[in-house]
């Protein structure tokens, strides 16, 4: 098997795919899935940035709501083909993207974050107070998109397919990324950005790079959002949403690409469960982050070396 | 000239008892930043603290001025002890985790918050009413009182940090704690210390704006995304570039709101700050090679 393709991986989407075909599973748990699967996959590019990179950034939630927004847009002026909106979203994050990313990365350290943020901020804004969008409302009702004329994604089943093969083609681009050289110069700029730049690396030009990846991975989680939801708000793209990104990736394991896929599958099923018996699940997910920071920096996958497992750091 | 005085006048007046008020934001994150690596997303959240002690503070008490000194000492000793237990243990780490631990605190004093008091909008009456007349205006004495009591802190702090011995460990610090420790000075205690402070800073301020503005759980999120874009508009580090882009920052806010609604100004000043960054990618008093 190749690098990309390894057994396990295989085993592990053939075992998911056949979630559906659990007998009596109610037709909620497979939307939970595809929320589920979805989140862990914005987590999983995220952490492109913020593991292998050391980039935290708090504006992914911007990257998401624009690919919502795009689908959304296209969906309620009648253009229902999958790949039209996914184009759309693509083109419209991928700008969006390469404007952040050229003024984040032009500065070191902290103005990652922060400018991340305010860029994200103003997006919201603007969509927030746009009433051609809807305004605090957002775009609603919109109808089933179609993956060919003829074929409307509409059952549960179709959808949580479509988040499955999403959930692949993202984890193929990460673990190309970081198998390929280029991924090994993202860590080579996390560990000495100044030793990367002396050995001629262009830093600026490889952080403007992965953001772009990690923005459009999360864009086109955004595009196919709005086809299970049937509506985009402009509440996909305030701060805390960005912020929940990063606790995905926090409770799964900063710098592995498996870790925060289960980090966010552990995040929605954790908001769901919590926040349907209290409504102070923010206090919740905020000591569960605080806890992870603190006493387990690996996230889950920290337990691996607990298991018996060998422990293996970010270097991939 | 009547619409001088009248509208352009008040307004910058305004403008500035903002901007002071932001300033005393924006130098508690810088300095809190520059001694310990880590942007407090948590900083808003110590300024709407401040707010909400002062309420609780009133209600025992019935008087703003003894709220005024207890919510900051409160929210100090709450900052000391959340420092203590939280951020020192991660100062040996990277400061990804640091600001990351900062977000999630963020959370849980937000929804406490909201939690104890709920999230509907409070006043806080301000401790006098009536007005003064000034170049031919009058203008409320809350508002002329905030501008000073902002100014002579802005001033208390500089003298502190050039006068005194403290302010200057604390300097010593942002420079080079490790050096500072060997010299035989208690790093950690400064740390708290300045942790406690800023603190008490920012709580000042949400209690000093209070009765201008409203008060509400997330009261410090607008907040603490304008002082990111201040400290960032200063240069990262520099304690007066905070301070001038804060008047900058209030005196745009002011002026804009004139012709924009309240959306048109956040695009505006977001504007504002492209453009420095483009023209001046340090800020304002930035300098190479400090903080990066």
């Amino acid at each position: 098997m190749s690098r990309v393709l390894t057994w396990r991986a295989l085993l592990t989407l053939a075992a998911l795919a056949a979630l559906p075909a659990v007998p009596g599973l109610p037709r909620y748990y497979l939307l939970l899935a595809f929320d589920a699967l979805l989140f862990g996959a914005i987590a999983m590019s995220l952490d492109l940035l913020m593991g292998y990179t050391g980039l935290v950034s708090f504006g992914h939630a911007a990257f998401y709501g624009l690919g919502a927004y795009a689908t959304a847009i296209l969906m309620e002026r009648g253009v229902l083909s999958l790949w039209a909106c996914l184009g759309f979203s693509v083109l419209v994050v991928g700008a969006y993207a390469l404007v952040v990313s050229y003024f984040a990365t032009a500065r070191r350290g902290i103005y990652f974050a922060l400018l991340t943020l305010i860029f994200a901020e103003v997006v919201y804004t603007f969509f927030r107070y746009t009433q051609t969008f809807g305004g605090s409302d957002g775009i609603q009702g919109l109808p089933d998109a179609e993956l060919w004329r003829g074929v409307p994604i509409d059952t549960p089943e179709r959808k949580y397919y479509l988040v499955l093969a999403y959930l692949a083609l993202a984890y193929a681009t990460c673990r190309v990324v970081v198998t390929s050289h280029f991924g090994r110069v993202l860590v080579a700029i996390r560990e000495n950005e100044d030793r990367a730049r002396f050995l001629g690396y262009s830093v600026q030009r490889y952080k403007m790079a992965v953001c772009l990846i990690s923005a459009l991975l999360t864009g086109l989680a955004g595009a196919i959002y709005p086809i299970r939801s049937a509506f985009a708000t402009p509440d996909l793209m305030v701060w805390t949403e960005s912020g929940e990104f990063i606790i995905s990736v926090m409770i799964g394991g900063l710098g592995t690409l498996v870790g925060p896929i289960i980090g966010g599958v552990f995040f929605t099923i954790l908001r769901d469960k919590v926040s349907s018996y209290v409504d102070w699940y923010f206090i919740v997910i905020g000591v569960v982050l605080i806890v992870i920071v603190l006493f387990m920096p690996k996230g889950l996958l920290g337990f691996r070396r607990l298991l018996g497992f060998k422990q293996w750091r970010a270097t991939a | 000239m009547d619409y001088l005085v009248a509208v352009l006048l008040p307004q910058l007046l305004h403008g500035l008892v903002f901007g002071a008020a932001l300033g005393l934001l924006a130098l508690g994150l810088t300095v809190i930043f520059g001694l310990l690596g880590v942007m407090n997303f948590a900083h808003g959240e110590l300024y709407m603290l401040g707010a909400y002690a002062g309420i609780a503070v009133i209600g025992w008490t019935h008087s703003f001025w003894v709220a005024l000194v207890a919510a900051p000492l409160i929210v100090g000793v709450l900052g000391a002890i959340t420092e203590a237990a939280t951020l020192r243990p991660l100062y040996r780490r990277e400061p990804l985790y640091g600001l990351i631990l900062t977000f999630g605190l963020a959370l849980v004093f937000r929804e406490g918050v909201r939690q104890i008091y709920g999230g509907d909008m409070r006043r806080i009456l301000p401790p006098f009413t009536g007005s003064t007349p000034i170049l031919g205006m009058t203008y409320p004495d809350y508002r002329l009182f905030l501008l000073a009591a902002s100014s002579a802190l802005l001033l208390a702090i500089w003298l502190f940090f050039t006068r005194t011995r403290a302010g200057i460990i604390v300097r010593a610090a942002v420079q080079d704690a490790e050096m500072l420790d060997g010299l035989g000075v208690d790093v950690r205690r400064v740390f708290t210390l300045t942790f406690a402070g800023s603190a008490a800073l920012a709580a000042l301020a949400g209690l000093l704006l209070a009765p201008v503005f409203t008060v509400y759980p997330q009261m410090g999120v607008e907040m603490i995304l304008l002082a990111f874009i201040v400290v960032i508009l200063g240069g990262m580090g520099s304690m007066g570039g905070s301070v001038v882009a804060a008047v900058v920052i209030g005196l745009a806010q002011s002026l804009f709101s004139l012709w924009m609604n309240p959306q048109r100004v956040a695009i505006a000043i977001f504007g504002i700050m492209i453009v420095v960054l483009i023209v001046r990618p340090r800020g304002f008093f930035g300098r190479e090679g400090v903080l990066e």
